[in-house]
């Protein structure tokens, strides 16, 4: 059997599938429904499987070249797609998850008029994405990077009338718009310097330049939330829940994590450009995990956790563990996914009750999906052997283990115990104890649609950790010895933060009040960090402008040192001139005199 | 009639005299017989204003030519002779310089200049301005090479600053003329120690503008800015004509008198005195604004619309062929440049 013929062409069967949907309405005038766009998905992700398991089975990597944009004549840029580990292995996961999310979108936005062209967009969303994943060269990759933009842009204002959607629509577009400047910074730089946009074009191996190194984790800032560009992440909790579980846990914002690990070759050299993202992603995720502490709403909770892992996987970059970060990417997707549509079912059930105060003991009333809630918590905390376990213990064992700053190593164990407390108090609140919904809510779990992709993430969540490492070699050998302390640092941790949560828990029945605090008021307000720089920033720019323009332009140099001035200068001269001729002749004979004497004496 | 001619013939006389005599009573007498010959000149009227005006020139005159005696004196003892153009001790020509800018009205031997002006009628302003401003200019070109430079120097930038600042805020038209007069005799003094010809040169192309200027508003009897403005329906081209005289005066290109400013800054420049240049020709956009307010007023306010009062309709008033002659030339000179230059 020709195993590379049929590594390509599996390939671009998925592609096909995937495309179909969106084609055929445009070109044949058919008609799409929901199901039939699930139905391609579904058959994309069986698809899928086969190159992957062609790559599982012999290590074959693969490279497509098809005709090529010629720019100038020494600058081609073809279409070129990569199969490696890395697109072989997303492709599944992603179809997969993607697949579960159409199903229960289905029931989720029934209500919808515009159902189809929601799909449609989900549909589009995830042809960028994968057109981003499978990319060799940067031109295809910035096309993929450039669409998920865009779709995120139109799916977090799917409900355009209402005016926060709009503006966390609009808050996405710019801060990924930020990002974006760094990564064509880097895309100018390689093609003026090594004239070619592939990816698999290496350094010479001494140190790359500090500048692209710079532009590419600006764009994972921008596009992967981390700390300065991070406000979009929360904020896009304004669009559908489907949404949410597709781009903002899963798919669109381990794109700019998935550009480092692309080009991985030119970081691991500029131990700069390491340290940078060592730290940048320690304090991601240490500021996420705290202002998820305090938040009530559930999507949010499940945003910042979202946040917080995008910065661990930011670290792992930092640790120069490429293919680790990826093994996270791919745990991460199943049980981040599957929390997402846990909460979209206790949101549509509870009629739109997003708030977790006000929401308990629905263990009972919803099992499925509180059972798939409590694994998809227990796996985000690293439980061992769910699927977090095997990604994010090893993350913070080699974190232990390496060289490395130690003020990031802290920041992160911190995060990690802040991680459980704030799972284990979602959980706690929404499923245990009285019940705070209103009596009237719809609870049921009748629907095979809710349940179904529910229960089939939560098998992935279980299981995948423990798939993935064992059919995938590892490039750099693992950390295998370390002292004990070491090795059971991040499950102490974890229990730590679990313990220390059901302390306060506790404690919330026994104490009068909770009352305000520094540490609360941080946590609550997001770290001031909102406010600051949306206001403060623009209303210095916007005052600075003004004065350079009214004040310095139109009163100063108009006004005083132009033409007015001048004018002015001239009025007093004349004026000053004219009341001296008075009339009288004395006075003018006596000027006389005393100029003659005056120029005697001076010229004598 | 008779006491006109009497007048007229003692100007030509004390006129003739100055400019051809070679010792210094001579001069003095020409000057002494000027001064007198025009008082009944400028008392004509008989208004108040017209003798207070004849009684501040007679002052100012006698006065210079007594310091232009004095000085012709001092040299006497000092040298010897009487010659004119021998006037080489610096005591006797300061003092000559003095006495001559009191005649021509540089500053700041000026503060007379204005007011007689305004109290003569328009031809005796005519004569005093360009007339009565030769045979002293005569003189000092026959000293010119012992004359001090800063002094003259300082004199010009200082007539050229004040005749524009003055004149910015005059509306009788004959005040604007004689400060436009102070600015330029300022023009024609600064270059006297460098070349002689230049002065003399503006001095003719002065004398002709100036005179069609006069001449122009004799004709149709404007005094008064006010009065300028309603001027153009006497004689409409006479008011056109007039506002390329009055540019003319103020020194654009195209027109004469750009013709002597030009040549003044470029020998200015030639010797080295740049700064001196650049101030003269900064100060002189002073008088081009009252110029140009002046031509604005005569020619762009009103026509050819219609206008809402009584008209002075005068269709049949002829103008003086002079007018006409000195107006052309002193608007279209330019072209012959290199033909004047040659000439001495």
């Amino acid at each position: 059997m020709d195993l590379p013929l049929i590594l390509n062409i599996s390939i671009l069967l998925t592609l096909t599938t995937i495309i179909t949907p969106i084609l055929m309405p445009l070109l044949f005038n058919t008609k799409n429904s929901p199901s039939i766009i699930t139905l391609a998905v579904k058959t994309s992700f069986l698809t899928s499987l086969i190159p992957m398991t062609v790559f599982l089975h012999s290590n074959l990597e693969s490279i497509i070249s098809h005709w090529e944009w010629k720019l100038t004549t020494n600058f081609k840029i073809p279409i070129s797609l990569k199969m490696d580990l890395y697109s072989l292995t997303f492709f599944p996961i992603a179809l997969f998850v993607t697949w579960s999310i159409l199903q229960f979108a289905t029931w989720y936005m029934t209500s919808e008029p515009h159902i189809t062209k929601f799909f449609s967009y989900l549909l589009t969303f995830l042809t960028a994405m994968l057109t981003l994943t499978i990319a060799n060269n940067m031109f295809l990759l910035f096309i993929g990077w450039e669409g998920v933009g865009i779709m995120s842009f139109l799916l977090i204002g799917w409900w355009h009338g209402r005016a926060e959607a709009n503006t966390a629509a609009l808050q996405a577009v710019l801060y990924n718009r930020i990002g974006d400047i760094g990564l064509i910074l880097c895309m100018a730089w390689l093609a003026s310097t090594m004239n070619s946009w592939e990816i698999q074009q290496p350094l010479s191996p001494d140190q790359a330049p500090l500048l692209p190194l710079l532009g590419l984790i600006l764009a994972a800032t921008g596009k992967s939330a981390q700390f300065s560009l991070h406000p979009w992440l929360p904020a896009a909790m304004e669009g559908p829940t489907p949404v949410s579980a597709l781009l903002h846990s899963s798919t669109m914002v381990v794109a700019g994590i998935f550009l480092l690990i692309r080009t991985h070759p030119l970081l691991s050299t500029n131990q700069t450009a390491l340290t940078l993202c060592l730290c940048l992603g320690a304090i991601s995720t240490l500021f996420a995990a705290t202002c998820a502490l305090t938040q009530n709403d559930i999507k949010k909770i499940i945003a910042f956790s979202t946040s917080s892992q995008l910065g661990l996987m930011m670290v792992t970059i930092g640790l120069n563990l490429p293919q680790l970060a990826f093994l996270h990417i791919s745990t991460h997707a199943f049980f981040k996914a599957m929390l997402f549509l846990c909460s979209g079912s206790l949101i549509h059930n509870l009629n739109g009750e997003q708030d977790i105060r006000k929401m308990g003991g629905l263990q009972k009333t919803l099992p499925t999906t509180t059972s798939c809630m409590t694994i998809g918590n227990l796996a985000l905390m690293g439980t061992p052997f769910l699927a977090g376990f095997y990604s994010k213990d090893t993350i913070i064992e080699s974190l232990n283990t390496s060289y490395l700053n130690s003020w990031a190593l802290l920041l992160t164990l911190l995060a990690t115990s802040f991680t459980a407390t704030y799972s284990l108090r979602m959980t706690m609140l929404v499923q245990t104890n009285f019940t705070r919904t209103p009596p009237t809510a719809p609870i049921n779990e009748n629907n095979p649609m809710i349940t179904n992709p529910i229960t089939r993430l939560a098998l992935g969540s279980i299981t995948a950790g423990l798939l993935l490492t064992s059919f995938i070699l590892p490039t750099k050998t693992p950390p295998m010895t370390m002292p004990t302390l070491t090795k059971t640092t991040a499950i102490i941790i974890t229990a730590l933060g679990i313990i220390l949560a059901l302390e306060i828990s506790k404690m919330t029945h026994t104490l009068i009040k909770p009352k305000q605090n520094t540490f609360s008021n941080f946590s609550l307000t997001l770290g001031y960090f909102n406010p600051l720089t949306h206001r403060l920033t623009s209303m210095n720019l916007l005052n600075n402008g003004q004065k350079i323009a009214s004040n310095l332009i139109d009163l100063s140099w108009y006004k005083k040192m132009g033409p007015e001035g001048l004018a002015t200068l001239q009025l007093n001269a004349a004026k000053t001139t004219t009341n001296l001729h008075t009339g009288t002749i004395k006075t003018y004979l006596g000027s006389f005199a005393l100029s003659i004497l005056i120029m005697i004496f001076s010229t004598y | 009639p008779q006491a006109k001619l009497i007048s007229l013939s003692s100007l030509i006389l004390g006129t003739t005299l100055t400019i051809s005599s070679n010792h210094w009573i001579m001069a003095w007498a020409g000057l002494e017989i000027n001064t007198i010959a025009i008082l009944p000149l400028i008392a004509k009227s008989h208004h108040p204003r017209a003798i207070e005006a004849t009684t501040k020139y007679f002052l100012v005159q006698a006065s210079a030519s007594t310091l232009l005696l004095l000085s012709s004196t001092i040299n006497a003892w000092l040298t010897g002779q009487w010659d004119i153009t021998h006037l080489t001790h610096p005591l006797p020509s300061t003092l000559l310089t003095m006495a001559i800018a009191m005649k021509l009205g540089l500053v700041p031997f000026h503060f007379w200049f204005p007011e007689v002006l305004q109290g003569s009628s328009l031809t005796t302003g005519l004569l005093l301005s360009t007339a009565l401003k030769f045979p002293p200019t005569t003189l000092l070109l026959l000293t010119s090479p012992s004359l001090n430079p800063t002094l003259l120097t300082t004199l010009a930038i200082l007539s050229t600053a004040l005749g524009g600042w003055m004149g910015l805020n005059q509306t009788q038209i004959r005040k604007i003329l004689a400060f436009s007069s102070i600015s330029h005799m300022g023009w024609m003094v600064v270059i006297i120690i460098y070349t002689p010809k230049l002065t003399l040169l503006t001095f003719y192309l002065y004398t002709m503008m100036t005179a069609a200027i006069f001449l122009t508003i004799n004709t149709t009897n404007i005094l008064k800015l006010s009065t300028m403005m309603t001027a153009w329906t006497k004689i409409p081209p006479l008011t056109a004509t007039l506002m390329l005289t009055l540019l003319s005066l103020a020194g654009l290109p195209p027109l004469s008198g750009f013709l002597p400013k030009w040549l003044i800054l470029q020998e200015l420049t030639k010797q080295e005195m740049t700064t001196t240049a650049t101030i003269i020709a900064l100060l002189s956009l002073l008088s081009l604004f009252f110029y140009l307010r002046l031509a604005y007023c005569a020619t762009i306010t009103l026509p050819p619309n219609s206008s809402n009062h009584m008209k002075l309709w005068q269709t049949n008033k002829k103008v003086n062929i002079t007018t006409s002659t000195l107006t052309t030339l002193s608007a279209l000179l330019l072209p012959l440049s290199p033909m004047i230059l040659q000439s001495p």
